[in-house]
């Protein structure tokens, strides 16, 4: 090859460059201004495949290494269950003269439209590669019923709480905002005394605290710590008095109108591993099960 | 060419589903490493500017579908690195310990920068690290500690990562 083909082979190759960064500054353009958020769907559900695949290969080799002790565990473990089994039977006798005469006591009591919503289970596989975003990614998605902006919540030590809502969904996988995310607002009110209202907003990080803004200057007095703050219902988003988070701190700026309350979430967002996906237009009627549908794996 | 850029691609997309969904547990106060920009790094530093831009805008680009920036955040971000990587591409000799350790630091301020610089366009809807959060310096401090690692592992890989030339 010549020096003249040489030199235009090398002009070629760096044009490559400034093309590239081009074709990322009119992505980025295009997706600030969420036209459609269609190329981030197709590209979850292509991608989404593979990040299962190493989920699930990271669960499998996971699962395998702990077995090996769980063994040991499980020996004892069968043992106490045994007593235990023995034990329970005992009390389930007596638990289902109990729910009969619940269920008698609603029908008298005018309970029977108690409704709860349908809720989706399904587990957690992955976080946000970067540490910028904190994006949850879960193993459901189109194919089982999920939509853009369904609210996400999720049981821990026996405390439902609210996790996040939906931003994207693949066919397999689906992409959650959890609350502590920088671009997540939630209406927000105290669950008891001046039931005082603000909007929960995060910080980006599950450990730092969440922060309710907008809230009357006048209750600053009213508020105490350890108060539970939930949902109002107020978006169509969220349902109502679905528990965020407890008070941890006021903070009242004297150059303000309004305080600022510092939450701690309900929920432990480093050993949360299940979700439900909770499906605001249908409702179920309350038959004392769980309500949910679909397979956790 | 073709070959080294597949190659390095398809590890840095591979680094970018680990860190996904196997790095939690290595995470320190919820910061996980960043291996793929190390990867992307050791790429550039070792073939220039066209293989290290080119991974680093296919892998960003999938980093975006996978995370909630916009689409072609990420893929800014490494193609920016990737360049000024290439810039100092055989200006000095890479030594096991201490380069390694400056190259993943550093790198981990530049992709804060950029960010920083995208957000100055485009914004609130890029997120940005601030200089006085912890987490940005956990990062940092975390990638430098891994560099030499990291750069250790490609060294065994480099048939296939460098491109012919560049290993004569």
């Amino acid at each position: 090859m010549s020096d003249q083909q040489h030199k235009v082979a090398g002009r070629g190759r760096r044009a490559v460059v400034p093309i590239l960064l081009a074709t990322s500054l009119l992505c980025i353009t295009i997706s600030t201004r969420s036209i459609e958020g269609i190329p981030e769907s197709i590209g979850l559900t292509i991608f989404g495949f593979f990040q299962r695949g190493f989920s699930v290969v990271g669960g499998f080799i996971a699962d395998t290494v702990s077995s090996i002790a769980e063994l040991r565990k499980l020996r004892i473990n069968y043992h106490e269950l045994s007593t235990k089994l023995e034990k329970y039977t005992n009390i389930e006798r007596g638990l289902a003269d109990l729910r009969e005469e619940n269920r008698r006591l609603k029908e008298q009591l005018g309970f029977s439209n108690d409704t709860t919503y349908q809720r989706i289970a399904a587990r957690i596989i992955a976080k946000d590669p970067d540490n910028l975003y904190s994006t949850l990614t879960i193993n459901k998605g189109i194919k089982e019923g999920i939509r853009k902006n369904m609210p996400v919540i999720a049981f821990q030590d026996g405390l439902e709480g609210l996790v996040g809502r939906v931003v994207e969904v693949g066919r397999g996988t689906s992409k959650i905002v959890p609350l502590y995310d920088m671009k997540s607002y939630i209406a927000a009110r105290l669950a008891s005394g001046t039931r005082t209202e603000g909007l929960v907003g995060g910080q980006g990080s599950p450990d730092e605290p969440l922060i309710m803004r907008f809230v009357k200057k006048r209750t600053k007095d009213e508020v105490l710590f350890g108060d539970i703050v939930v949902t109002t219902g107020y978006e169509s988003i969220y349902p109502s008095e679905i528990v965020i988070g407890r008070v941890k701190k006021v903070r009242v700026l004297e150059y303000q109108t309004s305080i600022d309350i510092e939450l701690d979430p309900i929920l432990d967002f480093s050993r949360i591993e299940y979700v439900f996906v909770v499906r605001l237009e249908e409702r179920i009627e309350d038959t004392g099960g769980s309500g949910s549908v679909g397979g956790s794996r | 060419m073709i070959r080294t850029i597949a190659f390095s691609t398809l590890l840095l997309v591979g680094c970018t589903f680990a860190q996904s969904t196997w790095f939690g547990g290595i995470a320190i106060l919820g910061i996980a490493p960043d291996i793929s920009i190390l990867v992307l790094i050791w790429v550039s530093y070792r073939n220039g500017l066209v293989e290290g831009s080119v991974s680093g805008f296919i892998s960003g680009f999938a980093e975006d579908f996978l995370s909630s920036s916009p689409l072609g955040f990420h893929a800014f971000i490494k193609t920016a690195i990737a360049i000024v990587t290439a810039i100092l591409h055989g200006s000095f000799y890479i030594d096991k310990v201490l380069l390694p350790v400056i190259l993943g630091f550093v790198g981990t301020i530049a992709k804060a920068l950029i960010a920083w610089a995208l957000f100055l366009l485009f914004g609130e809807n890029i997120h940005v690290y601030s200089i006085f959060s912890i987490g940005l310096w956990i990062e940092a401090a975390y990638n430098g500690v891994l560099a030499p690692f990291v750069f250790l592992l490609l060294g065994l890989l480099s048939s296939i990562l460098e491109t012919e030339h560049r290993r004569r």
